[in-house]
């Protein structure tokens, strides 16, 4: 078990600059999970760490030790790549014992460790198998259980449920977090699948060309997105946002938008009361808009919009709703099932002013953090 | 329509030598020797004489071990010396590399028969001309780049995870090697193998070169060639069957990679 | 901002710095080393080739000429078999690398679409590849015999099913015409599977969806053939030009076996060093079939390139 330190790492291919002035750091036995669109470089930033990446510049600790010229063979830690890298003339038992016989165990400890793996990830009467005559549920957990045997003080996971379908990647994430419950071990699990990140980690380092935008618990990243992108990138649907410019009316102060004028709670409107003019991003979830229809729990914070109903969803348990204002502007929210809308039918909504995010257009940054 | 009897032709014109080669091995005297009369189609006595005779005789038992050690032998060498530098140009993203291995596969459209005098000169001189050594270090010559283009491409079909993954559980280099690339690579290697040996086997320019005029070491195309003028027609059409076979033979083996290496214009 | 470009500033120094290091050569040797072996064994044999052809063919058997000397070229040049020779495989050469082609393109014509056991019969087509070269020329050797071989039994009417076309029977080997004639049909029969193989992949890389579209817009097959696939088929039929030409300067097997008296340049070579035993001639032809074939190939590839012009241009 260990904790993991990153400091001012950078990293190039050629002339492409995949990783630059990244610092990270993970407590021992904590959950994080590199977040990010394709080629932002967290993969990279896995392999780093693992060792199969030369490091141009900075420090990688490890358990405050300096890891940097390490070669891969001596860190601690395992990696299950994407692709599970199961190896394919070897039978599962014979995959699992790799690293014990490379490692020299001796043959009552690499039984041992063996049959406590299988347990612990239900893979009995499958060692004799070769990886391709098993499902891909059970290759996943095939690369999961040759990691574990080796008991490294960090575990890496490179996209690991992305080649599972659905139904399985739901089974899969829960029994990872019972692992890492379990064992305790640091893990760091790289993703693009936002849904998987904000479910299983204890932290989400947020990764944009190769830097990191925004590094917090789930919660938190959802509640308060530090920059615009995290905003976009969090939360399904996407973010509804609007340009405008703050704007004083009946001594209140509020966003001036093309969707509507769009009030906020008191202590930030306190704030923004001292800004007139100022450039605005606005944003507003989907799940943060109400419908009269249903429960009424208006405030003074509610903004009032009305609009026509263009386009309904049926999304299972809620639907998305794609409104028109009279002026032509569109905004997306989510009704329950029980809000039933009919298609081109003429409505009002409120906006949660204490959930409306607010951004600097310039910088991207969240204006209150 | 036209297709069908463009197909039977096709056929016909493949097949019909063939053919041809294994009724002259099994004709009977009189069906060569016909006084006159034509050939006929089918000998007027099929008779399995011809093999007999062959394998009746110590000379051809000791032509055949020859081409049987000289290419195995062949096939030892160009693996040890192949198979690391194909690791080398499958396995390291170098620069230069494809460049390298197109470099290495057009030392072959240099032609054999240009580059036989000074190889032999070469021989003559530090007193390998005439042996199994000078003809087993030539056709180890003509292999390499066949091995080594063959066997770069096998190194680099094994997916990059798999190397990584080896590495951080603990292998060093030679174990990475050993227990994963080299098992995971051997059918591709196997099949340049098995091409050594074709090449080995049918080669005719520098076996005939370095080692006419010694007959104990010939092999069985240089055995073909010099009785051409003298043995009746069965017995030639009988040998030439039996350099046939295990050509044909290993040919349909190693098809898929032979089809490969010519579709992508490398391999002769 | 400005803290990271200078960061970035050191990164490419050191690098270079790296680049130069002698750890860094040591590192790359420890990675490369096992392609040596193998690269001096080619390496060495080739330096083998080049200095000995090139001292074999500027000296000449005359003690009285030293060395440097064009003596056995300006001999060779003199010399009624060289300059036949020399002919003879220009002949070769120019009838036989179209004749490769149109071979090749037959066969792959014939199976490039899926048909019922379309495998087997390409495996079929394979079959003249996979014969030992020196069997089918020995084969060839038996069937043209004179006076008793089944080609001369099948033209003087011996079987029923064919016509008689000549009265006497043809002393092949003894005639250059035939002799020539017959080594090159070997050497066809035998090389188009490979023709028939790159031709296939080349075909093989054609969009599908393009022959589709151009039967949607109602070509007959024959303009299908003409408009879409010979235009988008040009670089492989290139590829079997460049690479058949090649060959057939190089050839040596069929004309051995089968005009053993008429020579090509590869039969001259052996001519030279086995029964002449005049080892600097012989260098000398080889250099000149290199020759050859470098400027062969180049002026092959211009023609190309001009041919690849006017149909882009048309």
């Amino acid at each position: 078990m260990a904790d993991v330190v990153i400091r001012s790492l950078f990293k190039k291919y050629g002339n492409h600059r995949v990783i630059e002035n990244l610092n990270l750091e993970i407590h021992d036995g904590e959950f994080v999970t590199l977040l990010g669109p394709s080629g932002c470089g967290k993969t990279t930033l896995l392999r780093m760490i693992a060792g199969l990446e030369p490091i141009d510049n900075g420090e990688l600790f490890i358990n405050g030790k300096l890891y940097n010229h390490i070669p891969p063979q001596k860190r601690s830690l395992a990696m299950v790549f994407q692709s599970y890298a199961l190896f394919p003339h070897m039978t599962v038992r014979k995959n699992i014992c790799f690293g014990m016989k490379i490692k020299k165990l001796s043959k009552s400890e690499m039984d041992r460790k063996f049959e406590w793996v299988i347990n612990l990830l239900r893979l009995k009467e499958l060692e004799n198998r070769l990886p391709r005559e098993i499902s891909g549920g059970q290759r996943q957990r095939v690369a999961l259980a040759r990691s574990l045997v080796l008991d490294p003080e960090v575990l890496l996971l490179d996209e690991p449920l992305s080649n599972l379908d659905a139904a399985l990647r739901e089974t899969a994430s829960e029994e990872l977090k019972r692992i890492h419950r379990q064992l305790g071990k640091t893990i760091i699990y790289v993703t693009h699948n936002q849904v998987e990140a904000m479910t299983m980690s204890e932290r989400i380092a947020l990764f944009r060309f190769g830097r990191i935008e925004q590094y917090d618990k789930p919660r938190v990243l959802y509640d308060s997105p530090a920059t615009v992108f995290s905003a976009e990138f969090i939360g399904s649907p996407k973010m509804n946002f609007y340009e405008g410019e703050i704007e004083i009316r009946n001594n209140v102060a509020g966003i001036k938008t093309d969707l509507a004028f769009l009030k906020l709670d008191k202590e930030r409107e306190k704030t923004i009361f001292s800004m007139p003019g100022r450039k605005i991003l606005a944003g507003i979830r989907p799940q943060t808009v109400y419908y009269t229809g249903h429960l009424l729990r208006r405030r003074y914070t509610d903004t009032e919009v009305e609009i026509l109903a263009e386009l309904v969803e049926n999304m299972g348990d809620r639907s998305l709703v794609v409104g028109r204002t009279e002026a032509g502007t569109l905004i997306r929210f989510i009704i329950t099932r029980e809000e039933k809308i009919d298609q081109d039918k003429r409505m009002k909504i409120f906006i949660d002013g204490r959930r409306i995010h607010v951004f600097d257009p310039i910088t991207q940054l969240n204006i209150f953090r | 329509m036209l297709w069908f009897t463009g197909i039977i032709c096709a056929l016909v014109i493949v097949i019909g030598p063939v053919y041809l080669l294994l009724k002259y091995s099994v004709s009977d005297i009189n069906s060569i020797n016909t006084g006159g009369n034509p050939v006929p189609m089918w000998p007027y006595n099929p008779t399995l004489q011809a093999y007999v005779y062959l394998f009746s005789d110590s000379h051809f038992y000791q032509v055949l071990l020859n081409s049987v050690v000289i290419s195995l032998f062949t096939i030892a060498l160009g693996m040890i010396l192949g198979i690391p530098a194909s690791y080398v140009l499958g396995r390291y993203k170098l620069p230069g590399r494809k460049v390298l291995l197109l470099m290495i596969i057009s030392v072959r459209l240099f032609p054999d028969i240009a580059s036989v005098i000074p190889v032999v000169e070469f021989f003559i001189k530090i007193g390998m001309h005439q042996t199994y050594l000078g003809v087993i270090l030539a056709h180890t010559l003509l292999a390499l780049p066949y091995i080594i283009f063959i066997g770069a491409g096998a190194f680099e079909s094994i997916p990059d995870d798999l190397e990584g993954q080896a590495i951080i559980l603990g292998a060093n280099r030679f174990q990475t090697f050993f227990k994963l690339l080299f098992p995971l690579a051997m059918p591709g290697l196997a099949a340049a193998a098995i091409y050594t040996f074709l090449l080995s086997w049918d080669e005719f320019i520098f076996s005939y070169f370095l080692m006419l005029g010694k007959q104990e070491i010939y092999t069985l195309t240089l055995y073909l060639n010099g009785i051409k003028y003298a043995e009746p027609q069965n017995l030639l059409a009988a040998i030439s069957v039996c350099l046939s076979i295990p050509v044909i033979a290993f040919s349909f083996m190693v098809q898929k990679y032979m089809v490969a290496g010519i579709s992508a214009g490398s391999v002769k | 901002m400005k803290n990271r470009r200078i960061c970035w500033e050191m990164i490419i120094l050191s690098d270079f710095k790296r680049t130069l290091s002698i750890e860094n050569v040591k590192q790359w040797f420890f990675k490369t080393w096992p392609i040596f072996p193998a690269m001096f064994y080619l390496m060495s044999f080739l330096v083998i080739v080049l200095f000995y052809l090139i001292g074999l063919s500027l000296n000449h058997p005359c003690s009285e000429i030293n060395f440097p000397t064009f003596a056995s070229f300006t001999e060779l040049f003199k010399n009624e078999y060289f300059n036949s020779a020399l002919i003879n495989t220009t002949l070769f050469m120019i009838l036989g690398t179209p004749l490769e082609l149109i071979t090749g393109l037959f066969l792959s014509f014939l199976i490039f679409r899926s048909f019922f056991m379309r495998g087997v019969i390409r495996s079929l087509f394979l079959i003249p590849l996979a014969l030992p070269a020196l069997v089918t020329a020995m084969l060839l050797f038996v069937l043209f015999d004179f006076p008793g071989g089944h080609i001369n039994h099948i033209i003087t009417g011996g079987y029923s099913w064919f016509p008689q076309v000549f009265d006497q029977p043809i002393n092949w080997r003894g005639s250059k015409l035939f002799s020539m004639a017959i080594a090159l049909f070997g050497k066809v029969w035998r090389d188009m599977p490979i023709s028939m193989l790159i031709l296939l992949a080349g075909i093989n890389n054609i969009d599908p969806e393009l022959f589709d579209a151009a039967k949607t817009m109602g070509a007959s097959f024959r303009k299908r053939a003409v408009h879409v696939i010979m235009p988008l088929m040009i670089p492989s039929i290139s590829v079997v030009l460049l690479l058949r030409s090649v060959e057939m300067w190089k050839e040596f097997i069929f004309p051995f076996v089968l005009a053993g008296r008429y020579h090509l340049l590869g039969t001259l070579i052996d001519f030279y060093y086995n029964e002449i035993g005049n080892s600097h001639m012989a260098a000398t032809v080889s250099i000149i079939m290199v020759i050859c074939i470098v400027f062969s190939t180049l002026i092959l590839m211009k023609i190309l390139e001009l041919i690849q012009k006017l149909i882009v241009s048309r």
